[in-house]
């Protein structure tokens, strides 16, 4: 079994984030506020309330060096949140947007952050020591609809999102005097801020959750049709690879390495996806136990179906013409999974433990330890 | 239960299954405001492709998705005037208490005898099983109380004439 910690926080949470020492975690149950809960003496306690939006929190970011919150909210503002003694001092991020903010990351440097947005657009925000503030840089009129999902980047420069109209794109966020010139590297050498450096047409339906593996040669997103897409070589002509699966649609993915990936969505139990020496990726398995229960029950309603005939049809006639009753599913989670966060420890690149937040209202954290056919990939 | 019925309702319950995939989903025309996209239809990529499971042409189940709602409209057989009357005014008697069961729909979509409409919102208040069960549980239920309707009023018509014919023995 690999997952080692389950929390029942609350009664749906939308999104959740770890403090860098992971001794703290934030979430959103749902509603306008985030909550902060701490572990101490084995049990969760709640901390902070952070109560400053007025419409459901939809994007948490909790930034690993310098200790920061940022909140992404459907009321259209965003905030960053600082510790100041024992109390978080919100900061107001106009993000100049005019509908609901979807989606919110830091970018690895942490002096930059992405909103993604239903506006159609993308804000990329930073601060400005002068004026004491966080100005937003939007790019405009390449997305065809709301933005779901953005990533970052090593390289602090290059900028993934994935949108409702299907694909995924690829932005440089170059902005003067926040960015050096000597951390452009790669394809993204010569471009200015908001210019589009790839589009990828892949996904017939919405693409959600996109990410870069930890050194940025691949990229993952997957769409709603049930499929999982991956990207070598990002830049002129890049190599794709389509994966599809026979459950339902995932939500969010992660890479556990440059490897392998956990996708997560609508499942409730996150997949396990691995590349071959070859680079050729496909589904290996689920994570966590799945009852086998309802494949039985259909050889038992066949026999006693069986038996309702050579008995004549009347006897056995009630119990086998009922319609199977759905069940639910033997996983951790009971309700759709729609956040994956990985649980760093510093100074190594591969994930083994990461933490997922669904719309049963649970935080599971997962661990990849002792997983024999999965440590090859990691 | 005939089993072309369990059937249909095999068919419609998996079909349910794929379809309800759902999340919340801010409006993308309208400032703050959170719809069901599935009855706005102002952004065409945020719908789906609509599936219509038939069992036959007096019975059927339209199911049509988006991205944070489903509704799903069904059409229940009517053999006679009097089924259509009965079926009629069932309905109708349902569908004006819709606030009762949470995910009826007030006014059946045109063409239809009765619709659900499900949100993100029931999606993470109950289970999905458990919402599919109903609705398919629903539709098992609707056929038995028609036909118990029409015995009840066919019983209850042979009863009166007898009566009534008494009088000329």
């Amino acid at each position: 079994m690999a997952a080692i910690a389950v929390h029942q926080f609350a009664q749906c949470i939308t999104c959740h984030a770890w403090s860098p020492d992971q001794s703290m975690v934030a979430f959103c149950p749902n509603n306008n506020e985030v909550h902060i809960y701490r572990l101490s003496q084995d049990k969760w306690e709640k901390v902070h309330v952070l109560q400053k939006h007025d419409q459901i929190v939809s994007g948490i970011d909790w930034s690993a060096r310098s200790n920061r919150i940022v909140t992404a909210s459907h009321d259209r503002n965003s905030y960053v949140w600082n510790l100041e003694g024992s109390e978080w001092v919100p900061t107001l991020v106009i993000l100049r947007l005019n509908r609901a903010a979807l989606c919110v990351q830091w970018s690895p440097k942490e002096n930059k952050f992405a909103v993604g947005s239903g506006a159609k657009t993308v804000c990329i925000c930073y601060y400005e020591q002068e004026n004491n503030w966080w100005v937003s840089k939007l790019i405009r009129k390449r997305h065809d609809s709301s933005v779901t999902g953005v990533a970052w980047h090593p390289n602090n420069i290059l900028l993934a999102t994935t949108s409702t109209d299907g694909k995924c794109r690829v932005f440089s966020t170059f902005i003067k005097g926040v960015d050096t010139k000597d951390s452009r590297t790669g394809p993204s050498s010569d471009s200015k801020f908001g210019e589009q450096i790839l589009q990828l047409d892949l996904s017939l339906s919405w693409a959600f959750g996109v990410k870069w593996s930890p050194s940025g040669n691949t990229l993952a997103y997957v769409g709603h049709n049930s499929m999982i897409y991956f990207v070598d070589d990002v830049g002129p002509s890049p190599l794709a690879q389509n994966v599809a699966f026979r459950d339902l649609p995932l939500r969010d993915v992660l890479f556990v390495s440059e490897r392998m990936i956990v996708g997560v969505g609508f499942d409730c139990s996150p997949m396990v996806f691995a590349a071959d020496e070859r680079g050729i990726w496909s589904f290996v398995r689920f994570l966590g136990e799945r009852k086998m229960a309802s494949s039985g029950s259909k050889y038992g309603s066949q026999f006693s179906e069986a038996f309702g005939k050579l008995y004549g049809q009347s006897k056995h006639g009630v119990s086998t013409d009922a319609v199977e009753p759905s069940r639910s599913r033997g996983g951790v989670h009971e309700n759709c999974i729609n956040c994956i966060v990985p649980l760093r420890q510093p100074g190594i690149s591969t994930v083994m433990r990461f933490s997922t937040s669904g719309l049963d209202g649970k935080v599971v954290v997962w661990d990849l330890e002792n997983q024999a056919d999965l440590s090859d990939y990691l | 239960m005939a089993n072309t019925l369990r059937l249909y309702l095999t068919c419609i319950r998996n079909t349910l299954e794929a379809a309800m995939c759902l999340q919340n989903f801010p409006c993308q025309e309208v400032e703050r405001h959170n719809k069901p996209e599935v009855e706005l239809k102002t952004s065409p990529e945020l719908l789906l492709n609509p599936v219509l499971i038939c069992r036959n042409e007096a019975e059927k189940c339209l199911i049509e998705t988006s991205i944070n709602s489903l509704r799903i409209s069904l059409k229940v057989k009517q053999a006679d005037e009097l089924e259509n009357i009965l079926t009629k005014k069932f309905l109708r008697f349902l569908s004006m208490r819709a606030e009762a069961f949470q995910v009826l729909r007030r006014k059946p979509v045109q063409g239809y005898d009765i619709s659900f409409l499900i949100t993100n919102y029931h999606y993470e208040d109950m289970q999905k099983h458990k919402l599919i069960d109903f609705i398919v549980q629903f539709m098992e239920d609707i056929e038995k109380e028609i036909s118990e309707l029409k015995m009840s009023v066919n019983t209850r018509g042979r009863l009166v004439a007898t009566e009534f014919l008494k009088q000329f023995i």
